[in-house]
Protein backbone atom coordinates (compact mmCIF):
# COMPACT_ATOMS: atom_id res chain seq x y z
CA UNK A 1 0.00 0.00 0.00
CA UNK A 2 1.40 3.38 -0.90
CA UNK A 3 1.73 6.05 1.72
CA UNK A 4 -1.06 8.05 0.07
CA UNK A 5 -3.47 5.13 0.19
CA UNK A 6 -2.60 4.39 3.78
CA UNK A 7 -3.11 7.98 4.71
CA UNK A 8 -6.53 8.13 3.09
CA UNK A 9 -7.51 4.83 4.68
CA UNK A 10 -6.52 6.27 8.01
CA UNK A 11 -8.50 9.45 7.37
CA UNK A 12 -11.50 7.33 6.42
CA UNK A 13 -11.15 5.30 9.59
CA UNK A 14 -10.87 8.43 11.68
CA UNK A 15 -13.92 9.95 10.10
CA UNK A 16 -15.92 6.86 10.96
CA UNK A 17 -14.62 6.81 14.46
CA UNK A 18 -15.76 10.37 14.93
CA UNK A 19 -19.24 9.41 13.76
CA UNK A 20 -21.67 9.29 16.62
CA UNK A 21 -25.37 8.96 17.15
CA UNK A 22 -25.34 12.38 18.75
CA UNK A 23 -24.03 13.98 15.56
CA UNK A 24 -26.67 12.15 13.56
CA UNK A 25 -29.41 13.40 15.87
CA UNK A 26 -28.12 16.99 15.62
CA UNK A 27 -28.01 16.82 11.85
CA UNK A 28 -31.48 15.27 11.70
CA UNK A 29 -32.92 18.05 13.87
CA UNK A 30 -31.24 20.74 11.78
CA UNK A 31 -32.45 19.06 8.60
CA UNK A 32 -36.05 19.16 9.85
CA UNK A 33 -35.70 22.88 10.47
CA UNK A 34 -34.00 23.41 7.12
CA UNK A 35 -36.90 21.64 5.43
CA UNK A 36 -39.28 24.22 6.93
CA UNK A 37 -37.07 26.98 5.51
CA UNK A 38 -36.94 25.44 2.02
CA UNK A 39 -40.42 23.94 1.62
CA UNK A 40 -42.31 27.26 1.13
CA UNK A 41 -39.97 28.23 -1.73
CA UNK A 42 -40.13 24.77 -3.27
CA UNK A 43 -43.92 24.77 -3.15
CA UNK A 44 -44.30 28.22 -4.71
CA UNK A 45 -41.76 27.40 -7.45
CA UNK A 46 -43.50 24.19 -8.44
CA UNK A 47 -46.80 26.12 -8.52
CA UNK A 48 -45.27 28.50 -11.03
CA UNK A 49 -44.96 25.63 -13.48
CA UNK A 50 -48.42 24.09 -13.06
CA UNK A 51 -50.45 23.95 -16.24
CA UNK A 52 -53.82 23.09 -14.83
CA UNK A 53 -55.71 25.47 -12.57
CA UNK A 54 -57.27 22.61 -10.65
CA UNK A 55 -53.82 21.36 -9.68
CA UNK A 56 -53.15 24.61 -7.87
CA UNK A 57 -55.78 24.01 -5.24
CA UNK A 58 -55.13 20.31 -4.97
CA UNK A 59 -55.11 18.58 -1.60
CA UNK A 60 -52.87 16.77 -0.76
CA UNK A 61 -50.41 19.32 -2.10
CA UNK A 62 -48.16 18.41 -4.98
CA UNK A 63 -44.43 18.84 -4.86
CA UNK A 64 -43.82 18.27 -8.56
CA UNK A 65 -46.08 19.59 -11.31
CA UNK A 66 -47.36 17.17 -13.96
CA UNK A 67 -47.02 18.64 -17.48
CA UNK A 68 -44.91 21.63 -16.44
CA UNK A 69 -45.52 24.77 -18.48
CA UNK A 70 -44.00 28.22 -18.84
CA UNK A 71 -47.28 29.94 -19.66
CA UNK A 72 -47.67 31.34 -16.13
CA UNK A 73 -44.49 33.33 -16.66
CA UNK A 74 -45.90 34.79 -19.87
CA UNK A 75 -49.07 35.70 -17.96
CA UNK A 76 -46.99 37.71 -15.49
CA UNK A 77 -45.70 39.91 -18.31
CA UNK A 78 -49.22 40.27 -19.73
CA UNK A 79 -50.61 41.51 -16.44
CA UNK A 80 -47.87 43.78 -15.10
CA UNK A 81 -44.73 45.40 -16.54
CA UNK A 82 -42.53 42.90 -14.72
CA UNK A 83 -39.39 43.73 -16.68
CA UNK A 84 -39.92 47.39 -15.75
CA UNK A 85 -40.21 46.45 -12.04
CA UNK A 86 -36.95 44.55 -12.30
CA UNK A 87 -35.19 47.41 -14.05
CA UNK A 88 -36.63 50.03 -11.65
CA UNK A 89 -35.45 48.03 -8.63
CA UNK A 90 -32.01 47.62 -10.15
CA UNK A 91 -31.81 51.32 -11.00
CA UNK A 92 -33.04 52.55 -7.62
CA UNK A 93 -31.03 50.13 -5.44
CA UNK A 94 -27.97 50.58 -7.66
CA UNK A 95 -28.13 54.39 -7.56
CA UNK A 96 -28.60 54.43 -3.79
CA UNK A 97 -25.65 52.08 -3.36
CA UNK A 98 -23.34 54.13 -5.59
CA UNK A 99 -24.45 57.38 -3.94
CA UNK A 100 -23.96 56.02 -0.43
CA UNK A 101 -20.47 54.76 -1.29
CA UNK A 102 -19.41 58.23 -2.43
CA UNK A 103 -21.17 60.22 0.29
CA UNK A 104 -20.35 57.94 3.23
CA UNK A 105 -16.71 57.47 2.24
CA UNK A 106 -16.01 61.19 1.83
CA UNK A 107 -17.80 62.00 5.09
CA UNK A 108 -16.08 59.16 6.94
CA UNK A 109 -12.69 60.29 5.61
CA UNK A 110 -13.22 63.81 6.94
CA UNK A 111 -14.29 62.54 10.38
CA UNK A 112 -11.47 60.01 10.60
CA UNK A 113 -8.53 61.94 9.16
CA UNK A 114 -9.06 65.71 9.00
CA UNK A 115 -9.03 68.28 11.79
CA UNK A 116 -11.66 70.99 11.75
CA UNK A 117 -13.67 73.00 14.25
CA UNK A 118 -16.88 71.29 15.39
CA UNK A 119 -15.78 67.80 14.39
CA UNK A 120 -16.88 65.97 17.52
CA UNK A 121 -20.12 67.88 17.80
CA UNK A 122 -21.06 67.16 14.18
CA UNK A 123 -20.16 63.50 14.61
CA UNK A 124 -22.36 63.12 17.69
CA UNK A 125 -25.19 64.88 15.87
CA UNK A 126 -24.79 62.46 12.98
CA UNK A 127 -24.81 59.47 15.33
CA UNK A 128 -28.02 60.70 16.92
CA UNK A 129 -29.51 60.23 13.45
CA UNK A 130 -29.08 56.47 13.91
CA UNK A 131 -32.04 56.54 16.26
CA UNK A 132 -34.42 58.36 13.95
CA UNK A 133 -36.81 55.80 12.48
CA UNK A 134 -38.14 56.04 8.93
CA UNK A 135 -41.73 55.97 10.17
CA UNK A 136 -41.21 59.36 11.81
CA UNK A 137 -39.51 61.04 8.85
CA UNK A 138 -41.70 59.50 6.17
CA UNK A 139 -44.53 62.06 6.48
CA UNK A 140 -42.25 65.13 6.16
CA UNK A 141 -40.27 63.38 3.40
CA UNK A 142 -43.51 62.76 1.52
CA UNK A 143 -44.48 66.44 1.83
CA UNK A 144 -40.95 67.49 0.81
CA UNK A 145 -41.01 65.32 -2.30
CA UNK A 146 -44.42 66.70 -3.26
CA UNK A 147 -43.18 70.27 -2.81
CA UNK A 148 -40.10 69.54 -4.93
CA UNK A 149 -42.33 67.96 -7.58
CA UNK A 150 -40.41 64.71 -7.18
CA UNK A 151 -43.34 62.65 -5.88
CA UNK A 152 -43.95 59.64 -8.12
CA UNK A 153 -40.45 59.78 -9.61
CA UNK A 154 -37.45 57.61 -8.87
CA UNK A 155 -35.75 60.63 -7.28
CA UNK A 156 -38.18 60.30 -4.38
CA UNK A 157 -36.86 56.78 -3.80
CA UNK A 158 -33.17 57.49 -4.38
CA UNK A 159 -32.56 60.80 -2.58
CA UNK A 160 -33.70 60.20 1.03
CA UNK A 161 -31.68 56.97 1.53
CA UNK A 162 -28.49 58.79 0.50
CA UNK A 163 -28.28 60.02 4.07
CA UNK A 164 -26.88 57.03 5.94
CA UNK A 165 -25.30 57.86 9.34
CA UNK A 166 -24.65 54.15 9.93
CA UNK A 167 -22.61 53.96 6.71
CA UNK A 168 -20.50 56.98 7.72
CA UNK A 169 -19.93 55.43 11.14
CA UNK A 170 -18.99 52.02 9.67
CA UNK A 171 -16.46 53.48 7.22
CA UNK A 172 -15.03 55.90 9.78
CA UNK A 173 -14.26 53.05 12.17
CA UNK A 174 -12.56 51.18 9.35
CA UNK A 175 -10.51 54.18 8.21
CA UNK A 176 -9.34 54.73 11.82
CA UNK A 177 -7.75 51.26 11.67
CA UNK A 178 -5.63 52.24 8.62
CA UNK A 179 -2.14 53.28 9.87
CA UNK A 180 -1.85 57.07 9.88
CA UNK A 181 1.82 56.87 8.83
CA UNK A 182 0.61 56.06 5.32
CA UNK A 183 -1.10 59.45 4.88
CA UNK A 184 1.76 61.27 6.57
CA UNK A 185 4.27 59.70 4.22
CA UNK A 186 2.11 60.70 1.26
CA UNK A 187 1.73 64.21 2.65
CA UNK A 188 5.49 64.60 2.91
CA UNK A 189 5.69 63.52 -0.74
CA UNK A 190 3.42 66.47 -1.52
CA UNK A 191 0.07 64.66 -1.82
CA UNK A 192 -3.02 66.82 -1.23
CA UNK A 193 -6.06 65.83 0.78
CA UNK A 194 -7.95 64.50 -2.22
CA UNK A 195 -5.00 62.39 -3.36
CA UNK A 196 -4.75 60.83 0.09
CA UNK A 197 -8.48 60.02 0.05
CA UNK A 198 -8.46 58.67 -3.50
CA UNK A 199 -5.09 56.93 -3.78
CA UNK A 200 -4.44 55.75 -0.23
CA UNK A 201 -7.58 55.46 1.90
CA UNK A 202 -10.10 54.20 -0.67
CA UNK A 203 -7.96 51.30 -1.92
CA UNK A 204 -7.31 50.21 1.66
CA UNK A 205 -10.91 50.16 2.87
CA UNK A 206 -12.21 47.85 0.12
CA UNK A 207 -13.74 45.27 2.50
CA UNK A 208 -15.71 47.96 4.37
CA UNK A 209 -16.95 49.42 1.08
CA UNK A 210 -18.11 45.95 0.01
CA UNK A 211 -19.97 45.53 3.31
CA UNK A 212 -21.68 48.91 2.92
CA UNK A 213 -22.55 48.20 -0.73
CA UNK A 214 -24.09 44.82 0.10
CA UNK A 215 -26.12 46.20 3.01
CA UNK A 216 -27.39 49.16 1.01
CA UNK A 217 -28.25 47.12 -2.07
CA UNK A 218 -29.99 44.29 -0.21
CA UNK A 219 -31.96 46.68 1.99
CA UNK A 220 -33.20 49.00 -0.76
CA UNK A 221 -33.73 46.24 -3.33
CA UNK A 222 -36.14 44.67 -0.85
CA UNK A 223 -37.70 47.84 0.56
CA UNK A 224 -41.49 47.88 0.50
CA UNK A 225 -42.45 50.94 2.55
CA UNK A 226 -40.84 53.73 0.53
CA UNK A 227 -42.03 52.79 -2.98
CA UNK A 228 -45.51 52.04 -1.63
CA UNK A 229 -45.77 55.65 -0.47
CA UNK A 230 -43.72 57.54 -3.05
CA UNK A 231 -44.80 55.82 -6.29
CA UNK A 232 -48.28 55.38 -7.70
CA UNK A 233 -47.65 54.63 -11.39
CA UNK A 234 -47.22 50.88 -11.98
CA UNK A 235 -44.60 51.46 -14.70
CA UNK A 236 -42.40 53.27 -12.15
CA UNK A 237 -42.93 50.75 -9.38
CA UNK A 238 -40.16 48.58 -7.94
CA UNK A 239 -40.30 44.81 -7.60
CA UNK A 240 -41.49 44.34 -3.98
CA UNK A 241 -44.60 46.49 -4.43
CA UNK A 242 -44.96 45.41 -8.07
CA UNK A 243 -45.30 41.78 -6.98
CA UNK A 244 -48.34 42.60 -4.88
CA UNK A 245 -50.02 44.18 -7.92
CA UNK A 246 -50.11 40.70 -9.46
CA UNK A 247 -52.47 39.56 -6.76
CA UNK A 248 -55.04 42.02 -8.06
CA UNK A 249 -57.90 43.62 -6.20
CA UNK A 250 -59.53 41.38 -3.61
CA UNK A 251 -56.95 38.64 -4.31
CA UNK A 252 -58.55 38.01 -7.71
CA UNK A 253 -55.23 37.24 -9.41
CA UNK A 254 -54.42 33.68 -10.40
CA UNK A 255 -52.33 31.87 -7.83
CA UNK A 256 -50.12 30.28 -10.49
CA UNK A 257 -49.38 33.70 -12.00
CA UNK A 258 -48.46 35.17 -8.62
CA UNK A 259 -46.26 32.11 -8.01
CA UNK A 260 -44.51 32.70 -11.34
CA UNK A 261 -43.91 36.34 -10.38
CA UNK A 262 -42.51 35.38 -6.99
CA UNK A 263 -40.28 32.77 -8.61
CA UNK A 264 -38.87 35.32 -11.03
CA UNK A 265 -38.25 37.69 -8.13
CA UNK A 266 -36.54 35.06 -5.98
CA UNK A 267 -34.33 33.20 -8.45
CA UNK A 268 -31.97 36.13 -9.21
CA UNK A 269 -31.67 36.79 -5.47
CA UNK A 270 -30.86 33.11 -4.92
CA UNK A 271 -28.16 33.13 -7.61
CA UNK A 272 -26.53 36.30 -6.28
CA UNK A 273 -26.82 34.94 -2.75
CA UNK A 274 -25.08 31.68 -3.68
CA UNK A 275 -22.29 33.58 -5.42
CA UNK A 276 -21.71 36.14 -2.68
CA UNK A 277 -22.99 34.30 0.40
CA UNK A 278 -19.75 34.56 2.34
CA UNK A 279 -19.66 38.34 1.88
CA UNK A 280 -23.38 38.79 2.43
CA UNK A 281 -23.44 36.76 5.63
CA UNK A 282 -20.43 38.63 7.00
CA UNK A 283 -21.92 42.03 6.08
CA UNK A 284 -25.30 41.40 7.63
CA UNK A 285 -23.67 40.06 10.79
CA UNK A 286 -22.05 43.47 11.28
CA UNK A 287 -25.35 45.32 11.23
CA UNK A 288 -28.76 45.18 12.69
CA UNK A 289 -30.50 46.32 9.55
CA UNK A 290 -33.64 44.51 8.68
CA UNK A 291 -34.50 43.74 5.04
CA UNK B 1 -3.70 70.17 -5.50
CA UNK B 2 -1.57 72.81 -7.21
CA UNK B 3 -4.56 75.15 -7.23
CA UNK B 4 -4.92 74.91 -3.48
CA UNK B 5 -1.26 75.71 -2.95
CA UNK B 6 -1.48 78.75 -5.21
CA UNK B 7 -4.62 79.86 -3.38
CA UNK B 8 -2.89 79.42 -0.06
CA UNK B 9 0.10 81.47 -1.19
CA UNK B 10 -1.99 84.32 -2.50
CA UNK B 11 -4.39 84.55 0.44
CA UNK B 12 -1.91 83.52 3.10
CA UNK B 13 -4.15 80.70 4.34
CA UNK B 14 -2.52 78.60 7.00
CA UNK B 15 -2.30 74.81 6.44
CA UNK B 16 -4.71 74.38 9.35
CA UNK B 17 -7.37 76.53 7.70
CA UNK B 18 -6.92 74.85 4.36
CA UNK B 19 -7.35 71.44 6.01
CA UNK B 20 -10.57 72.66 7.63
CA UNK B 21 -11.84 73.96 4.28
CA UNK B 22 -11.05 70.61 2.65
CA UNK B 23 -12.80 68.83 5.53
CA UNK B 24 -16.00 70.84 5.09
CA UNK B 25 -15.93 70.17 1.35
CA UNK B 26 -15.59 66.44 2.01
CA UNK B 27 -18.39 66.63 4.57
CA UNK B 28 -20.73 68.66 2.40
CA UNK B 29 -22.61 65.72 0.79
CA UNK B 30 -22.95 63.93 4.15
CA UNK B 31 -24.19 67.01 5.97
CA UNK B 32 -26.55 68.22 3.22
CA UNK B 33 -28.25 64.82 2.88
CA UNK B 34 -28.33 64.40 6.66
CA UNK B 35 -29.99 67.75 7.33
CA UNK B 36 -32.34 67.45 4.36
CA UNK B 37 -33.48 63.84 4.80
CA UNK B 38 -32.94 62.92 8.48
CA UNK B 39 -32.63 65.82 10.91
CA UNK B 40 -34.89 68.25 9.03
CA UNK B 41 -37.74 65.74 8.61
CA UNK B 42 -37.36 64.66 12.25
CA UNK B 43 -37.81 68.26 13.43
CA UNK B 44 -40.56 68.80 10.88
CA UNK B 45 -42.40 65.76 12.26
CA UNK B 46 -42.28 67.31 15.74
CA UNK B 47 -43.56 70.57 14.28
CA UNK B 48 -46.29 68.88 12.25
CA UNK B 49 -47.63 67.20 15.37
CA UNK B 50 -48.87 70.63 16.47
CA UNK B 51 -50.68 71.30 13.21
CA UNK B 52 -53.79 70.18 11.45
CA UNK B 53 -52.61 69.52 7.93
CA UNK B 54 -54.86 67.48 5.68
CA UNK B 55 -53.72 67.16 2.08
CA UNK B 56 -57.15 66.03 0.94
CA UNK B 57 -58.84 69.26 1.96
CA UNK B 58 -59.28 71.74 -0.82
CA UNK B 59 -56.74 74.56 -0.55
CA UNK B 60 -55.07 72.76 2.31
CA UNK B 61 -52.60 74.63 4.46
CA UNK B 62 -51.26 73.76 7.91
CA UNK B 63 -53.28 75.15 10.77
CA UNK B 64 -51.76 75.46 14.25
CA UNK B 65 -53.85 73.55 16.79
CA UNK B 66 -51.53 73.27 19.81
CA UNK B 67 -51.77 69.95 21.60
CA UNK B 68 -54.99 68.83 19.90
CA UNK B 69 -53.26 65.97 18.07
CA UNK B 70 -51.87 64.67 21.35
CA UNK B 71 -55.28 65.01 22.94
CA UNK B 72 -56.75 63.06 20.03
CA UNK B 73 -54.09 60.38 20.55
CA UNK B 74 -54.94 60.09 24.23
CA UNK B 75 -58.63 59.72 23.42
CA UNK B 76 -58.17 57.50 20.37
CA UNK B 77 -60.17 54.35 21.09
CA UNK B 78 -58.17 52.25 18.63
CA UNK B 79 -54.65 53.21 19.61
CA UNK B 80 -54.54 51.20 22.85
CA UNK B 81 -55.59 47.95 21.20
CA UNK B 82 -53.22 48.61 18.27
CA UNK B 83 -50.32 49.08 20.68
CA UNK B 84 -51.36 45.92 22.50
CA UNK B 85 -51.37 43.96 19.25
CA UNK B 86 -47.99 45.38 18.26
CA UNK B 87 -46.57 44.47 21.67
CA UNK B 88 -48.07 40.97 21.50
CA UNK B 89 -46.55 40.35 18.06
CA UNK B 90 -43.21 41.84 19.07
CA UNK B 91 -42.85 39.84 22.30
CA UNK B 92 -43.83 36.57 20.62
CA UNK B 93 -41.55 37.15 17.65
CA UNK B 94 -38.54 38.19 19.72
CA UNK B 95 -38.96 35.26 22.11
CA UNK B 96 -39.44 32.78 19.26
CA UNK B 97 -36.54 33.96 17.10
CA UNK B 98 -34.09 34.24 20.01
CA UNK B 99 -35.14 30.88 21.47
CA UNK B 100 -35.09 28.96 18.21
CA UNK B 101 -32.04 30.90 17.04
CA UNK B 102 -30.16 29.81 20.15
CA UNK B 103 -31.15 26.18 19.65
CA UNK B 104 -30.15 26.16 15.96
CA UNK B 105 -26.89 28.03 16.54
CA UNK B 106 -26.00 25.62 19.35
CA UNK B 107 -26.71 22.57 17.18
CA UNK B 108 -24.70 24.11 14.34
CA UNK B 109 -21.70 24.49 16.63
CA UNK B 110 -21.62 20.77 17.39
CA UNK B 111 -19.36 18.38 15.54
CA UNK B 112 -20.45 17.79 11.94
CA UNK B 113 -18.98 17.87 8.43
CA UNK B 114 -18.16 21.50 7.65
CA UNK B 115 -19.86 21.36 4.24
CA UNK B 116 -23.10 20.35 5.92
CA UNK B 117 -22.68 23.17 8.42
CA UNK B 118 -22.29 25.89 5.79
CA UNK B 119 -25.19 24.42 3.82
CA UNK B 120 -27.45 24.64 6.89
CA UNK B 121 -26.25 28.13 7.67
CA UNK B 122 -27.12 29.28 4.14
CA UNK B 123 -30.51 27.58 4.21
CA UNK B 124 -31.56 29.19 7.47
CA UNK B 125 -30.29 32.58 6.38
CA UNK B 126 -31.70 32.76 2.86
CA UNK B 127 -35.26 33.98 3.72
CA UNK B 128 -33.66 37.00 5.38
CA UNK B 129 -32.42 38.38 2.06
CA UNK B 130 -35.70 37.73 0.21
CA UNK B 131 -38.02 40.72 -0.05
CA UNK B 132 -40.66 40.92 2.63
CA UNK B 133 -43.44 41.13 0.05
CA UNK B 134 -42.43 37.85 -1.63
CA UNK B 135 -42.32 36.20 1.81
CA UNK B 136 -45.70 37.61 2.81
CA UNK B 137 -47.28 36.56 -0.50
CA UNK B 138 -45.92 33.02 -0.20
CA UNK B 139 -47.23 32.67 3.34
CA UNK B 140 -50.62 34.13 2.42
CA UNK B 141 -51.07 30.99 0.29
CA UNK B 142 -49.40 28.58 2.71
CA UNK B 143 -51.72 29.74 5.48
CA UNK B 144 -54.90 29.75 3.41
CA UNK B 145 -57.66 28.04 5.36
CA UNK B 146 -58.88 25.67 2.65
CA UNK B 147 -56.03 24.92 0.29
CA UNK B 148 -52.99 26.03 2.30
CA UNK B 149 -50.49 23.29 2.98
CA UNK B 150 -50.01 24.35 6.61
CA UNK B 151 -53.57 23.32 7.45
CA UNK B 152 -53.18 20.14 5.38
CA UNK B 153 -50.15 18.94 7.32
CA UNK B 154 -51.67 20.03 10.63
CA UNK B 155 -54.72 18.01 9.57
CA UNK B 156 -52.53 14.92 9.29
CA UNK B 157 -51.68 15.48 12.95
CA UNK B 158 -55.39 15.61 13.73
CA UNK B 159 -55.65 19.39 14.11
CA UNK B 160 -58.74 21.01 12.66
CA UNK B 161 -58.46 23.64 9.95
CA UNK B 162 -57.45 27.00 11.35
CA UNK B 163 -58.57 30.24 9.78
CA UNK B 164 -55.10 31.76 10.03
CA UNK B 165 -55.74 35.00 8.19
CA UNK B 166 -59.43 35.68 8.67
CA UNK B 167 -59.99 35.19 12.39
CA UNK B 168 -59.04 37.70 15.06
CA UNK B 169 -57.81 34.84 17.25
CA UNK B 170 -55.14 33.71 14.77
CA UNK B 171 -54.34 36.61 12.45
CA UNK B 172 -51.66 38.05 14.74
CA UNK B 173 -50.18 34.57 15.15
CA UNK B 174 -49.78 34.39 11.35
CA UNK B 175 -47.77 37.60 11.44
CA UNK B 176 -45.56 36.15 14.20
CA UNK B 177 -44.99 32.94 12.23
CA UNK B 178 -44.04 34.62 8.94
CA UNK B 179 -41.91 37.32 10.58
CA UNK B 180 -40.07 34.75 12.68
CA UNK B 181 -39.56 32.47 9.69
CA UNK B 182 -38.02 35.34 7.75
CA UNK B 183 -35.74 36.76 10.43
CA UNK B 184 -34.69 33.61 12.29
CA UNK B 185 -31.57 33.31 10.12
CA UNK B 186 -30.28 36.70 11.26
CA UNK B 187 -30.46 35.63 14.90
CA UNK B 188 -28.77 32.31 14.11
CA UNK B 189 -25.97 34.19 12.40
CA UNK B 190 -25.39 36.63 15.24
CA UNK B 191 -25.59 33.88 17.89
CA UNK B 192 -23.12 31.74 15.92
CA UNK B 193 -20.74 34.70 16.04
CA UNK B 194 -21.28 34.93 19.79
CA UNK B 195 -20.69 31.21 20.33
CA UNK B 196 -17.44 31.35 18.42
CA UNK B 197 -16.01 33.97 20.78
CA UNK B 198 -16.29 31.61 23.78
CA UNK B 199 -12.78 30.22 24.47
CA UNK B 200 -12.49 26.42 24.35
CA UNK B 201 -10.62 26.44 27.68
CA UNK B 202 -13.83 27.36 29.48
CA UNK B 203 -15.49 24.17 28.26
CA UNK B 204 -12.41 22.13 29.13
CA UNK B 205 -12.39 23.58 32.62
CA UNK B 206 -16.08 22.76 33.03
CA UNK B 207 -15.42 19.18 31.86
CA UNK B 208 -12.67 18.81 34.43
CA UNK B 209 -15.20 19.93 37.04
CA UNK B 210 -17.47 17.14 35.84
CA UNK B 211 -20.07 19.18 33.93
CA UNK B 212 -22.22 17.29 31.43
CA UNK B 213 -23.70 18.70 28.19
CA UNK B 214 -26.53 20.61 29.86
CA UNK B 215 -24.28 21.82 32.66
CA UNK B 216 -21.78 23.22 30.18
CA UNK B 217 -24.57 24.98 28.28
CA UNK B 218 -26.17 26.36 31.42
CA UNK B 219 -23.02 27.49 33.21
CA UNK B 220 -20.59 28.32 30.39
CA UNK B 221 -22.39 28.96 27.10
CA UNK B 222 -25.39 30.88 28.38
CA UNK B 223 -23.60 33.35 30.70
CA UNK B 224 -20.93 34.11 28.11
CA UNK B 225 -23.58 34.58 25.45
CA UNK B 226 -25.56 37.20 27.41
CA UNK B 227 -23.94 40.23 25.67
CA UNK B 228 -24.96 38.76 22.29
CA UNK B 229 -28.45 38.04 23.63
CA UNK B 230 -28.78 41.65 24.81
CA UNK B 231 -27.74 42.92 21.37
CA UNK B 232 -30.36 40.70 19.71
CA UNK B 233 -33.04 41.61 22.24
CA UNK B 234 -32.54 45.32 21.53
CA UNK B 235 -32.23 45.07 17.74
CA UNK B 236 -35.06 42.53 17.35
CA UNK B 237 -37.39 44.55 19.56
CA UNK B 238 -36.75 47.75 17.62
CA UNK B 239 -37.42 45.93 14.36
CA UNK B 240 -40.45 44.08 15.69
CA UNK B 241 -42.11 47.32 16.79
CA UNK B 242 -41.80 48.58 13.22
CA UNK B 243 -43.48 45.66 11.44
CA UNK B 244 -45.54 46.87 8.51
CA UNK B 245 -45.35 44.92 5.26
CA UNK B 246 -46.30 41.49 6.60
CA UNK B 247 -49.66 42.49 8.11
CA UNK B 248 -50.26 44.93 5.22
CA UNK B 249 -50.03 42.07 2.70
CA UNK B 250 -51.19 39.09 4.77
CA UNK B 251 -54.19 40.38 6.69
CA UNK B 252 -54.56 44.10 5.92
CA UNK B 253 -54.53 44.52 9.68
CA UNK B 254 -57.78 42.66 10.12
CA UNK B 255 -60.14 41.29 10.92
CA UNK B 256 -61.00 44.54 12.68
CA UNK B 257 -57.75 45.72 14.22
CA UNK B 258 -56.71 42.27 15.39
CA UNK B 259 -53.42 42.26 13.48
CA UNK B 260 -52.95 45.99 12.93
CA UNK B 261 -49.53 47.31 13.95
CA UNK B 262 -48.70 50.89 14.90
CA UNK B 263 -46.85 51.50 11.62
CA UNK B 264 -49.94 50.33 9.70
CA UNK B 265 -51.96 52.84 11.70
CA UNK B 266 -49.45 55.60 10.84
CA UNK B 267 -49.76 54.58 7.19
CA UNK B 268 -53.55 54.64 7.41
CA UNK B 269 -53.69 58.16 8.84
CA UNK B 270 -50.82 59.50 6.76
CA UNK B 271 -51.40 57.98 3.37
CA UNK B 272 -55.06 56.94 3.28
CA UNK B 273 -56.64 59.88 5.11
CA UNK B 274 -53.67 62.23 4.51
CA UNK B 275 -53.82 63.55 8.06
CA UNK B 276 -50.19 64.62 8.13
CA UNK B 277 -50.32 66.14 11.61
CA UNK B 278 -51.97 63.22 13.33
CA UNK B 279 -49.82 60.65 11.49
CA UNK B 280 -46.71 62.45 12.75
CA UNK B 281 -48.08 62.43 16.29
CA UNK B 282 -48.61 58.65 16.22
CA UNK B 283 -45.14 58.16 14.72
CA UNK B 284 -43.56 60.23 17.48
CA UNK B 285 -45.40 58.25 20.12
CA UNK B 286 -43.95 55.05 18.60
CA UNK B 287 -40.49 56.59 18.56
CA UNK B 288 -40.80 57.59 22.21
CA UNK B 289 -41.99 54.14 23.24
CA UNK B 290 -39.18 52.38 21.36
CA UNK B 291 -36.67 54.76 22.95
CA UNK B 292 -38.01 54.16 26.48
CA UNK B 293 -38.11 50.40 25.87
CA UNK B 294 -34.50 50.36 24.66
CA UNK B 295 -33.28 52.39 27.65
CA UNK B 296 -35.24 50.08 29.93
CA UNK B 297 -33.67 47.00 28.33
CA UNK B 298 -30.19 48.42 28.84
CA UNK B 299 -30.95 49.31 32.46
CA UNK B 300 -32.32 45.89 33.20
CA UNK B 301 -29.39 44.26 31.43
CA UNK B 302 -27.08 45.13 34.33
CA UNK B 303 -28.84 42.39 36.27
CA UNK B 304 -28.40 39.58 33.77
CA UNK B 305 -25.69 40.42 31.24
CA UNK B 306 -22.30 39.02 32.08
CA UNK B 307 -19.19 40.62 30.58
CA UNK B 308 -15.93 38.65 30.51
Amino acid sequence: MSIEARRSAFAFHRRWRSFSWKTLLNVALLACGALIMVAPFAWIIQLAFTSNVSQVYEIPPRWFPTNPTLSNFADVFDQVPFDRFMWNSLKVAGSITMGQLVICSTGAFAFARLRFPGRDLLFILLLSGLMVPLQVTIVPLFILMRELDLYNTHWALILPPLANPFGVFLLRQYIMSVPKELDEAARIDGAGVFTIYWRIILPLIGPALVTLAILAFVFWWNDFFFPLIMINTPALQTLPVGLTLLRGHYDAGSLATVAAGITMAIVPVLIVFLLLQRNIIKSVATSGLKG
Amino acid sequence: MKGATALRNRWQISPKTSEAIAAYLFLLPTLVTFFLFVLGPMLAAVGLSFFDYNLLKWNSSPEFIGFDNYRQLAEDGRIVSIYQTTLKIAVAEVALTIGLGLLIAYLLEQKMPSLLRSLFRMTYFFPYVVSVSAVALIWSYLLHKDFGIVNYYLGLLGIERISWLRSSQWSWVSIVITESWKSLGFNVLVLLGGLQTIPAEFYEAAEVDGANGWGKFRHVTLPLLTPTLLFLLVIDSINAFQIFAQPYILTQGGPGDSSRTVVMYIYEHGFRFFNMGYASTIALSLFAIILVLTIFQFRLSRRWVFYQ
